[in-house]
């Protein structure tokens, strides 16, 4: 994992100390609300419904047990005793009060950790596979260059004010765990004809108000050139994007707008002018960042067939936990677990401070001292021995994180809504309690197979909706909740952005609305093998819009 | 009819203008501003612009029910009572967080 060298120690220490005056200064009333706004949601500083929410940066989704323990330290100190985990791989606190925050900020620092850059015009926190360094399909690891596009994006100077926020993802295997299509800039791992591994870079994707799939502006950026085409994308964005008219800030706009070709014509020019100046990126810096991510000291072990099925009949949540949550590991004997921030009828993406504490021992004494938060609102250990699965898994049932649904229809992403987020319309997470309440049998959710539901409480999608299998946007009518349905959407390489099929549906209908599409893709499948996804490919919006709507 | 609303300083806690000119956590507590008392209202905001320690100051329509106060809208029902799932207890205001106008 990479270590704080120090320059990154001092630019934390002077931002809380910066931040900290900050506060001071408006308490005494120095600082009015509307100067001191900009200052706190810089540090990542909300004011929400019921009270302040801090959001801290989980780099790329990367934390070691030290880290977790402060952030329980942090939930049980200054909070109410939970985090929240989020689809930017980040942790939300929801009641911090407005004193407590330099003394948080400075716990943080100590752990090096931060909440600079998770809020305002700027880019945010890199995200990237929740399996990097560890994924059995993975090309390259891509936690290094991730690292690196950190500190260049870190206070960079020109692109502090820029027209709207700025989202980069990154994956280093073709099969896509981060969504990197629906993000400012996606980048994905991808080798030239001569065999050397570079990024294939996607622009202007989002979801939001307007839903785009990134746009390839480039097949091939070696690494080396990689920080200086990134920076001709930043500077036309910052030149060009609108700036008159926040719903349309963001730079998938832009390409819109603009079409594809014409941004690609300004970026090359740009990259034409920098190419090879002071961003080219030696190979001995790669090297040396590369180093802090070399792999742990894996035992040389045989490869070791998981018998799923004998699991399943000998102890049916355990052999469902191995099928479900278990994914295939590079190095043989080894397998990654995906740890399920879902129980039925739990609020998405929350875990207690005791929760945290359990997982970060578990990471230390099985994982390497490794964990990662993934996009879906999941944890995972990294690099667990198969022959100490099931002591993890015995660990993870005594603290409640034993669900065995990763994937499955109850693995629900879901934003705070309305329960807590000043900007939403309508509440979501009792949605996904619902739905999850209802599909909780876990042979009826063995049955309907991979099925991503997503839930928004507003039009700006920080559930995911838009690239729901199922997806779900509340909004508010008429003073009441009403949720919008949504039909093949994508978040992986064959990105999609799912329909919406028809008028609205009040909370209670919810379940059984979902329950008629369920219904109808079982009825309609071509076998137990073929996903909803793809049945819906097969079949279009007709069957769903029937079962939803029926045929008049 | 209207009320005044927003968020203490220090705690964040949602908090609402009372008869005597306190912030305060009940709802119920609220003054409710009539049409007619547009002038009343506008130097009731003023003067806890000038206090420097309610962020997020908004007006909120409420009916009258029961002798209850219900605001309009859904999202000011779930901020008077706090998260309904999960269900937490709403955000108090500590000691120092008392604001008068």
């Amino acid at each position: 994992m990479y270590r704080y060298d120090e320059f990154d120690a001092s630019f934390v220490a002077s931002r809380v100390a910066q931040f900290s005056d900050q506060v001071r200064r408006r308490l005494t009333g120095e600082l009015s609300e509307d100067q001191f706004r900009p200052l706190r949601l810089m540090n990542g500083l909300y004011l929400q419904l019921h009270a302040y929410m801090l959001r801290i940066a989980v780099p790329y989704g990367t934390l070691n047990a030290r880290q977790m323990r402060k952030l329980a330290h942090i939930a049980r100190t200054y909070d109410r005793g939970y985090g929240h985990f989020t689809t930017r791989q980040n942790i939300q606190f929801n009641w911090p009060k407005l004193k407590d925050i330099p003394a948080i900020l400075g716990e943080l620092a100590t752990v090096e950790m931060h909440a600079i850059q998770t809020s305002g015009n700027c880019i945010r926190n890199i995200t990237t596979d929740q399996f990097a360094g560890a994924a059995a399909d993975e090309i390259i690891d891509p936690r290094p260059v991730a690292e690196i596009l950190r500190q260049w994006s870190s206070l960079h100077p020109e692109f502090s004010y820029l027209p709207r926020k700025f989202k980069i993802a990154m994956t280093g295997s073709p099969n896509d765990r981060a969504a990197v299509k629906f993000h400012d800039i996606g980048l994905m791992a991808a080798t030239d004809p001569q065999g050397e591994i570079g990024w294939a870079v996607y622009v202007g994707g989002g979801m939001g108000r307007t839903p785009m799939v990134g746009k390839l502006i480039n097949g091939f950026v070696p690494h080396e050139h990689l920080l200086a085409y990134l920076e001709s994308i930043l500077r036309v964005y910052n030149r060009f994007g609108r700036r008159d008219n926040k719903f349309k800030a963001r730079i998938k706009i832009l390409v819109h707008e603009e079409g594809i070709e014409s941004i690609r014509e300004q970026v090359e020019a740009e990259f034409a002018a920098i190419k090879g100046g002071v961003l080219t990126l030696p190979q001995e810096e790669l090297d040396r960042i590369s180093a802090y991510f070399a792999p742990p000291a894996f035992e040389r072990l045989n490869a070791t067939r998981i018998d799923v099925e004998r699991e399943k009949i000998l102890e049916p949540a355990y052999g469902r936990w191995l099928e479900n949550n278990i994914a295939s590991h590079r190095q043989p004997g080894y397998a990654c677990v995906t740890i399920s921030l879902k129980p039925v009828g739990g609020a998405p993406g929350d875990a207690t401070a005791a929760q945290m504490e359990a997982v970060a021992n578990l990471a230390e004494t099985y994982s390497f001292d490794e964990l990662r938060v993934t996009h879906e609102q999941n944890l995972v250990l990294p690099h667990v021995k198969i022959g100490d699965l099931r002591a993890v898994y015995d660990a993870l049932f005594e603290h409640g994180l034993a669900a065995g649904n990763a994937g499955e229809i109850t693995d629900i992403i879901a934003c705070p809504g309305l329960d807590f987020c000043a900007l939403a319309n309508a509440r979501s997470i009792p949605i996904a309690q619902a739905i999850s309440t209802r599909f909780a049998a876990p042979e009826r959710q063995r049955e309907i197979g991979e099925l991503k539901i997503k839930i928004s409480g507003c039009i700006n999608a920080c559930g995911h909706h838009h690239v729901g299998h199922i997806g779900i946007l509340g909004v508010e009518k008429k003073g009441t909740e009403l949720y919008q349905i949504t039909v093949g959407g994508d978040a992986t390489e064959d990105a999609a952005i799912g329909n919406i099929l028809g008028r609205g549906f009040v909370a209670e209908e919810v379940p059984d609305a979902i329950e008629r599409l369920v219904d109808t893709y079982l009825d309609r499948r071509q076998g137990a093998d073929e996903p909803f996804i793809a049945a819906y490919r097969r079949l279009g919006d007709a069957p769903f819009k029937e079962a939803l709507y029926g045929t008049a | 009819m209207e009320i005044l609303t927003g968020n203490e300083l220090l705690s964040g806690a949602a908090v609402y203008l009372d008869r005597d000119g306190r912030w305060v956590e009940d709802l119920q507590a609220a003054r409710v501003f009539l049409p007619e008392e547009a002038e009343a209202q506008d130097a009731a905001m003023a003067a806890t612009r000038a206090t420097m320690r309610i962020v997020s100051l908004e007006t909120e329509v409420v009916t009258l029910q029961e002798g209850r106060i219900v605001p309009a809208r859904l999202r000011e029902r779930i901020r008077a009572e706090g998260p309904t799932a999960p269900v937490f207890d709403r955000q108090h205001l500590d000691e120092d967080g008392h604001v008068s106008i």
